[in-house]
């Protein structure tokens, strides 16, 4: 191959590459594209295989895997009875609690519904650059870029990109998630950071005299615009003190095994409510 | 028509394969086959579709993959007037040469992106990437069926 050769197909696929780089940033026509293409292909793919695997571990369970169910069966009969109970507690306070933000003129939090979604891959290809689950759910469901997706133990992270039947999902633990976070008990303010696959999550900006204590849990503060406040992130594991900072150094475990989930919620706010409002942002 | 559904079925395995091992493009050695058994023509088609699957399953900006399979074209391009392209020391060659590029890219487009990256897991994929595709290519071109070869226009 001649030198000039060489040079023109370098030139020419740097030209293509920066042009299609710079006219996508502006126009964002080319991240939809492979959105509504590769991802929904890709979701066309993977869906038959997790169904075949759903199909045989439901076999399994319901024919084979019957040992010890009577016993599991009365634990969990003991533990319906003690939530039911409660449920009734949480049920008065909460009614009392209404009857107070009436009286001081409260505005309502805004509502949000769920919508339950199906995990059928993570990470993969070699663009995986971030922490992501793939969901069997897009934007032909309603699910939208940066809606907040859960599980029952808590936040999970929010959704980065939405194709027509499928959307990807960034995790909390990725380097790059920032979650807004209050502590439970005492309600010192931070941002809520993940440190990378396997690792702890590290809560910044908390001043040093704010009370934080080992073992408070850290619920969302609302202040982001994208989830509703009070829904439980993580849990604090070690509070230190930096010399070099004017921050304190904490540490925070995750709420849930991002390896081990299968189902998750897609929060979104009800139809007609569409304002953002203080209690529920 | 066999062609086709040849290639449906190896994109599909080869979607599989990356949800079992994320960072590794198990799409890349086809396209290398492709380009070398059948053409200019039909790789640029295939790369095409890679291109978007990629895409639209990865998390990085729009463009890594237009960058990805163009270096691909450029190296199996040279290569082959260097050394013999059909040869399992050129695929491994490749390998080795797009596990370092790998490598090399995602640093990039994280820094341009300013977004985080775990090296050591980048690193570990690279490695993947380096052993996996010369092993894919030889499986792909093992697979390949013979009623097919010698249709194209190979390169």
């Amino acid at each position: 191959m001649k030198l000039k050769r060489v040079a023109v197909i370098v030139l020419a696929g740097l030209f293509v590459y920066l042009s299609l780089y710079t006219w996508n940033l502006r126009t964002g026509h080319l991240d939809t594209l492979a959105e509504n293409t590769g991802l929904d292909a890709v979701r066309l793919v993977l869906k038959p295989g997790r169904w075949l695997a759903d199909q045989v571990a439901a076999f399994w369970q319901r024919y084979v895997y019957l040992v010890g169910l009577q016993e599991k069966n009365d634990q969990l009969q003991a533990q319906v009875d003690e939530l039911l109970m409660e449920r009734n507690s949480l049920r008065e306070r909460a009614m009392s609690t209404d009857r107070l933000e009436k009286l001081l003129a409260f505005t309502p939090p805004q509502a949000w519904e769920r919508v339950g979604a199906r995990v059928i891959a993570r990470r993969m290809g070699p663009n995986a650059l971030l922490e992501t689950l793939v969901l069997d759910k897009g934007s032909l469901q309603g699910v939208t870029a940066d809606q907040p997706v859960v599980t029952p133990q808590g936040v999970l992270g929010r959704v980065l990109r939405a194709g027509f039947t499928a959307s990807t999902v960034l995790l909390l633990n990725d380097a790059n998630c920032r979650i807004p976070v209050l502590g439970q008990k005492y309600r010192s303010a931070g941002v809520l950071a993940g440190r990378g696959p396997g690792r702890e999550l590290e809560l910044k900006y908390v001043n040093l005299n704010a009370p934080i204590e080992p073992g408070e849990l850290l619920v969302t503060s609302g202040l982001a615009g994208s989830f509703p406040k009070g829904l439980p992130v993580a849990r604090v594991l070690r509070v230190e003190r930096s010399d070099l900072s004017l921050f304190l150094d904490i540490t925070a475990e995750p709420l849930m095994d991002f390896e081990a989930l299968e189902e998750v919620l897609l929060l979104r706010r009800t139809s007609g409510e569409s304002q953002a409002s203080p209690g529920g942002d | 028509m066999l062609r086709a559904l040849w290639w449906i079925g190896f994109s599909a395995a080869a979607i599989w394969a990356q949800t079992l091992l994320p960072g590794v493009d198990f799409l890349a050695a086809g396209l290398v086959f492709s380009f070398q058994e059948e053409g200019r023509g039909r790789a640029l088609l295939l790369a095409l579709i890679f291109g978007l699957l990629q895409e639209g399953m990865g998390s990085q900006p729009f463009g890594a993959s237009v960058l990805w399979y163009w270096f691909l074209y450029l190296l199996v391009s040279l290569g082959q007037y260097i050394f013999q392209p059909r040869s399992a020391p050129f695929a491994t060659l490749l390998g080795l040469t797009l596990g370092l590029l790998h490598f090399l890219q995602t640093y990039a487009m994280a820094t341009l992106a300013v977004k985080a990256v775990p090296l050591d897991r980048v690193l570990l994929e690279s490695l993947l990437q380096a052993v996996v595709f010369p092993l894919e290519w030889l499986l792909v071109d093992r697979l390949y069926p013979a009623r097919m070869r010698g249709h194209g226009q190979p390169v």
